[in-house]
């Protein structure tokens, strides 16, 4: 088994097990979500090592000794405190199911470059499929979560 | 899979040697694990044996493309950023992207001359290709020894970002004393094979750089290089772009004759329109109550149910598009172990066909299979991988069918039968009821006629959340849980199936992770609800991405011939319009999709002479039904292009040319039918006409700008034949007042509209509301979430409860207080006393005590028209686009979008503004990159890698919407429907748009890049220029 972290707690899980399939089957941790199953989609969207990946992606050979960290450890991380405030104040998602993937794009982009201009939050979502919203109220809310880490900095 | 991880190359590549696959951030795999390949029984991981990072030029064969692309690499970095999206590229590795042979840096590497460093030696890329040796350690790119060698890098794919590559070319140039000194021209990527242009190469090399023929050039180079054709793309296609990219990268975009464009409208005077964004709504833009938790990843969606012991389902689909079902043999399944249920038709107890209109479509197929996605059988096991297994070990033995392909064919005469009562589902005509001699005088007296055949894709619902849910004994019966519009049919419909009282069987339907009509008939209800009668146990079942891709319904494509008449001064005098659409295997709603096409056939126009006929035809390509617009859009495309080419032939500007021929405000609707009051039609011209979307915009230096608009006009509510009626009820639990409503959440903000229409009406917080939605043990029945009827359903059911119960709250208030209930009233957190000069209630909610509901049973308003399907409500609006012509590639993009809408006052803003932004985008998606084409009545697109639903990147830059918000004052009818104005008039704003551009009008959608780059060339041609290419 390869050990690894998820959400800062020990895990365990297969070598040749994927990591949504664990996620999502193995242990019923529901909170990430599967869109497509052959990343296209990113609604299965993870931090490793603080960085986006497709959890539809990526086996327990390639986290070993890694990092976790889903949209159930968003508040533990300080740019996904922001982001959260600032999509509810922008009402960000619709339905709401790729929220998880995108809350992870966007919390990875933020907490390496707190200060990323329009084009690299567009680049950063790139990978997210969004249906319901044509995206404008996501930009919004991740431009204002930007703005409002400006405002921290000051 | 075996993962075996070697401790040295040489261990490597003895495994690799033995059939094991190297792997290094395997990236790629799952994808043609998808496509059909079967995984490998060993993966040989290398990653961290293969150097990464980067080394001036140099760059490890590990290095995760995502630094590579921040990384300043000439040509490198750029042509990584256009590979898939960084959330993958941060597992692929570039020496993934070569080994895999297909990937899209490879024509940057051989731009580069890049050396190929491997365990067995150095070698170029082309000859790494031929023969590949060895583990891949580094790659060495070598740019062309020049101070500043030009270079050029363009992936053209099926849109604007993460997209297969159609081709990719690289070039790179250098220039000594004018002359061509170095040269490295390449192509490749997805399908093509990669090459270098040697030929090309060796005819500009020495050429001065102002003599280059670049049309020569252009054709050389489409001669040189080889590419084949795919579903989507011709070879032709692939050569030319490449050819024209390449020349444009390194000698400057083409210069082409300008169009004459649409002229623009006078600008008439601004009706009132609220903005609708969060500065400008300021207190009218509020959270929605279902936000904290949606960005917390803290809802709990239907198909995220898990408890111990729960089963998972899985369904066996035909994988045939037509044939007879000879036997279903389940006993192997059914002896594996950890199989909790097998059902086939034989456990079906009721009537085994479903559907909305008429129940041609079996829960689980008996006798014969219609299209691919049709379910055979279903299993119920211990796991995932059990119910797979068990799926493997079902037995259906087939005799196939010939295979109907095509809507025109199945109504020939001699075509095979989809189902035996014809393949002629529904026939649908009106007209005006004109004399032949009339219709021919009609004809005789126009000025101008424009005929076109549009054509509309089968587009794909693609909510995020696929169809799925979990199921479960509960009392006497069942309780089902799965993503819907309308609980209480779909548990009319399954008590039919089970033969089990309505009473005995509880369905729940919200939250829905989006729906637009692809969640309206029954999906996995059947199934699921079978599996956990048989088993006895609680079963989730949750189709993947791929089985929803084959077995979800899609919006009918159609075929809509439209001839249409005006005299010289541009008013339109006759049409005559003939429509073809198909319903794949099954009709579910598809004959009121054609039905409301043929209701908006005339537009919001006066016509005084029509005739329409549409007809609505089985085959087996999938199945079909309602899909936000609902025909509306469909029907608008073909009437609102017919509008601005009249316009242009009788030279009048698009907005002067509908004003001259809407319709007179209270006039009878196409069918002869009142209709409401409150049309603001010419409010939405006027917007139009002083809509800064006409002003010159700024585009890339390989496009072309243009500006189009089209007017909105879509029926609301289910129409005069269905019952379209709702319960509704308010009451008072826990200290919350509930807002107990059956239509279901699927992200358009019913919580929030619910939240704020009671809140508005009674004077307390919406925080003090809570809403009883989507579920038919607790919710009444409000018909479906459907047909943009469900701002009507809330307001009127708000309208008809409120003062009861605000009469019972504040009744009960007074026996507390010993006062008279008219010195209360209701306040933000309970009841208050007038004159009271406090913030704070004398009363919570919660001291009141329960109140028992205050119920309401109303019909959504219908007009006097019987003899058809007929709407009473309508709601209007404008849409405009700024789109460029890539005048490269073909592709259209677009810029801006703009849209007025008049739906009557907007009850909770941010819900409002989204459906019409979200609703802009999806209709985007079927103007310009999405269709599931059929081959043979399989389906072309499989998952999200080839079915192209706009990325962030295809999004509008800006989107602006507004509000017209009045009603007539003896309106009663309050807000109309907002669910489906966003999609109504997009395809046809951007084809007029288009046309601004370049002179012609896309028929077909979603518009081919390849036919625009015709026309193109048709019109260059015309012009007689003599050099299309310019000198940048």
């Amino acid at each position: 088994m390869i050990q690894f972290k998820l959400n800062g707690v020990p895990a365990q899980i297969a070598a040749d097990a994927m990591l949504v399939t664990y996620l999502r089957e193995d242990i019923g941790a529901t909170a990430t979500k599967i869109g497509c199953d052959i990343g296209r989609c990113g609604a299965c969207t993870v931090l490793r090592d603080g960085a986006p990946i497709n959890a539809c992606l990526v086996m327990g050979w390639q986290i070993e000794h890694a990092e976790i960290t889903t949209i159930t450890g968003l508040e533990t991380q300080p740019a996904g405190r922001v982001l959260i405030k600032a999509m509810e104040i922008e009402n960000g998602f619709q339905c709401g199911y790729c929220a998880p993937g995108v809350m992870m794009s966007l919390t990875g982009l933020l907490s390496v470059e707190s200060l990323p201009d329009d084009a690299m939050i567009e680049e950063a979502l790139e990978g997210n499929i969004c249906r319901c919203t044509g995206y404008h109220s996501i930009l919004r809310g991740a431009r204002l979560a930007r703005d409002m880490m400006k405002d921290t900095r000051r | 899979m075996k993962i075996t991880r070697p401790d040295s190359l040489k261990e490597a590549a003895k495994l690799i040697a033995t059939g094991g696959v190297a792997v290094a951030g395997g990236s790629g795999f799952q994808l043609e694990f998808s496509q059909g390949q079967t995984p490998p029984a060993q993966y040989v991981p290398i990653g961290h044996l293969i150097p990464k990072g980067i080394q001036g030029l140099t760059l490890g064969a590990g290095t995760p493309l995502e630094e590579i692309r921040h990384a300043n690499i000439p040509l490198l970095s750029k042509a990584c950023a256009d590979v898939a999206a960084p959330n993958v590229r941060r597992l692929a590795t570039l020496g993934g992207n070569l080994a895999w042979g297909k990937g899209c840096l490879i024509p940057a590497l051989i731009a580069l001359d890049a050396v190929v460093e491997t365990t067995e030696g150095a070698m170029s890329v082309l000859e790494y290709l031929k023969a590949p040796f060895g583990i891949i350690l580094s790659l060495t790119v070598r740019p062309l020894e020049d101070n500043k060698p030009k270079s050029t890098w363009r992936k053209v794919g099926l849109r604007q970002a993460f997209t297969a590559s159609i081709i990719a070319s690289a070039g790179m140039m250098s220039v000594k004393h004018g002359q061509i000194s170095g040269l490295r021209l390449a192509v490749g990527g997805g399908a093509t094979p990669p090459q270098r242009l040697y030929d090309a190469e060796a005819w500009l090399l020495g050429q001065t750089l102002e003599d280059v023929d670049l049309t020569d050039l252009r054709h050389r180079m489409r001669a040189e290089i080889s590419a084949p054709d795919c579903a989507f793309r011709t070879a032709s296609y692939r050569k030319r772009v490449a050819a024209a990219g390449l020349v444009a990268g390194l000698f400057g975009a083409p210069d082409v004759p300008l169009h004459k464009t649409t002229r623009r409208p006078t600008k008439m005077p601004l009706p009132e329109l609220t903005e609708l964004s969060r500065s400008a709504g300021q207190k009218r833009w509020q959270t929605r109550p279902d936000m904290p938790a949606k960005v917390r990843g803290k809802l709990l969606y239907l198909t995220d149910k898990r408890e111990a012991q729960m089963l998972v389902g899985r369904i066996l689909r035909a994988g045939r598009p037509h044939a007879r079902i000879l036997a279903i043999d389940t006993s192997k399944a059914e002896a594996l172990s950890g199989v909790k249920a097998v059902v086939t038709h034989r456990d079906i107890k009721g009537l085994n066909g479903f559907g909305i209109v008429f129940q041609d479509q079996p829960a689980l197929c008996a006798d014969k299979v219609r299209y691919t996605g049709d379910p055979v059988a279903a299993v119920a096991a211990i796991d995932e991988a059990t119910a797979s297994k068990a799926l493997s070990l079902i037995k259906v033995t087939y005799e196939d069918l010939p295979v109907v392909t095509e809507a025109r064919a199945a109504l020939m005469p001699d075509t095979p039968l989809v189902h035996e009562t014809g393949n002629l589902v529904t026939e649908v005509s009106h007209g005006r009821g004109d004399t032949e001699l009339e219709w021919t005088e009609a004809w005789a007296n126009v000025a101008h006629i424009v005929e076109e055949t549009y054509v509309t894709p089968r587009q794909m619902h693609g909510f995020m959340e696929t169809e799925g849910g979990w199921a479960a004994p509960e009392g006497a019966g069942l309780l089902i849980c799965a993503g819907g519009q309308h609980g209480a049919r779909d548990q009319m419909q399954l008590s039919r199936i089970l033969d089990m009282p309505t009473e005995n069987l509880r369905v729940i339907t919200s939250p829905t992770g989006g729906a637009f009509g692809g969640k309206d008939e029954l999906t996995v209800q059947p199934a699921l609800a079978l599996l956990a009668q048989k088993s006895g146990q609680a079963v989730r079942l949750h189709l993947s991405r791929a089985e929803s891709v084959q077995a979800g319904t899609k919006r009918n494509p159609m075929w809509i011939k439209m001839k249409t008449g005006c005299d010289a001064k541009g008013k339109v005098i006759v049409q005559d319009v003939d429509v073809l659409s198909e319903c794949g295997a099954y009709a579910s709603l598809s004959p009121g999709v054609l039905e409301t096409a043929m209701e908006h056939v005339v537009g919001p126009y006066a016509i005084a002479h029509y005739r329409a006929r549409g007809r609505l035809a089985y085959t087996n390509n999938g199945t079909c039904g309602a899909f936000r617009g609902f025909g509306a859009n469909q029907m608008t495309y073909a009437i609102e292009c017919q509008m601005d080419r009249l316009a242009g032939l009788c030279g009048l500007d698009p907005v002067d040319m509908r004003r001259r021929n809407l319709r007179a405000l209270g006039s009878p609707g196409v069918l002869g039918q009142a209709v409401a009051p409150t049309e603001r039609l010419p409010e939405m011209l006027a917007a139009a006409s002083a809509s800064r979307m006409w002003q010159p915009f700024a585009v890339k230096e390989d496009e072309w700008a243009g500006v189009g608009m089209a007017l909105n006009y879509q029926g609301n509510g289910l129409g005069t034949i269905p019952e379209d009626e709702a319960d509704f009820g308010l009451a008072l639990k826990d200290g919350k007042i509930q807002a107990l409503c059956g239509l279901d959440e699927m992200g358009q903000g019913l919580i929030a509209s619910l939240h704020a229409a009671v809140s508005d009406k009674l004077g307390c917080d919406r925080a003090d509301i809570y809403a009883v939605i989507g579920d038919t043990k607790h919710a009444p029945d409000s018909g479906s979430t459907t047909a943009a009827r469900g701002g009507y359903v809330v307001w009127r059911g708000v309208e008809e409860t409120a003062p009861a119960f605000q009469a019972a709250l504040l009744g009960r208030a007074a026996q507390i207080l010993n006062c008279a209930s008219d010195t209360l009233a209701i306040v933000p957190g309970g009841i208050t006393k007038f004159g009271l000069n406090t913030q704070t209630p004398c009363l919570t909610f919660a001291d009141l005590g329960d109140v028992a509901p205050v119920q309401a049973h109303y019909l959504f308003p219908k007009t006097n028209y019987t003899k058809g399907n007929a709407r009473f409500i309508f709601a209007f609006g404008a849409t405009l686009a700024r789109i460029a012509v890539n005048r490269i590639t073909g592709m259209v993009r677009v810029v801006d979008f703009e849209m007025h809408t008049a739906a009557g006052p907007v009850m909770d803003m941010a819900s409002y503004l989204g459906q019409m932004e979200g609703g802009l985008v999806q209709a985007l998606g079927a103007t310009l990159t999405e269709d599931m084409p059929y081959h043979a009545g399989h389906p072309v697109a499989r998952n999200f890698d080839s079915y192209m639903m706009p990325n962030v990147k295809d999004a509008p830059e800006h989107i602006r919407v507004t509000a017209h918000e009045s009603l007539d004052p003896e309106d009663p009818f309050g807000p109309r429907g907002a669910g489906e104005l966003g999609v109504g008039a997009v395809a046809p704003a951007i084809a007029n748009a288009v046309a601004d551009a370049i002179g012609f009008w896309p028929a077909i959608t979603p518009i081919s890049p390849e036919t625009i780059l015709t026309v193109m060339d048709s019109f260059t041609e015309m012009d007689n220029l003599t050099t299309m290419e310019g000198r940048a």
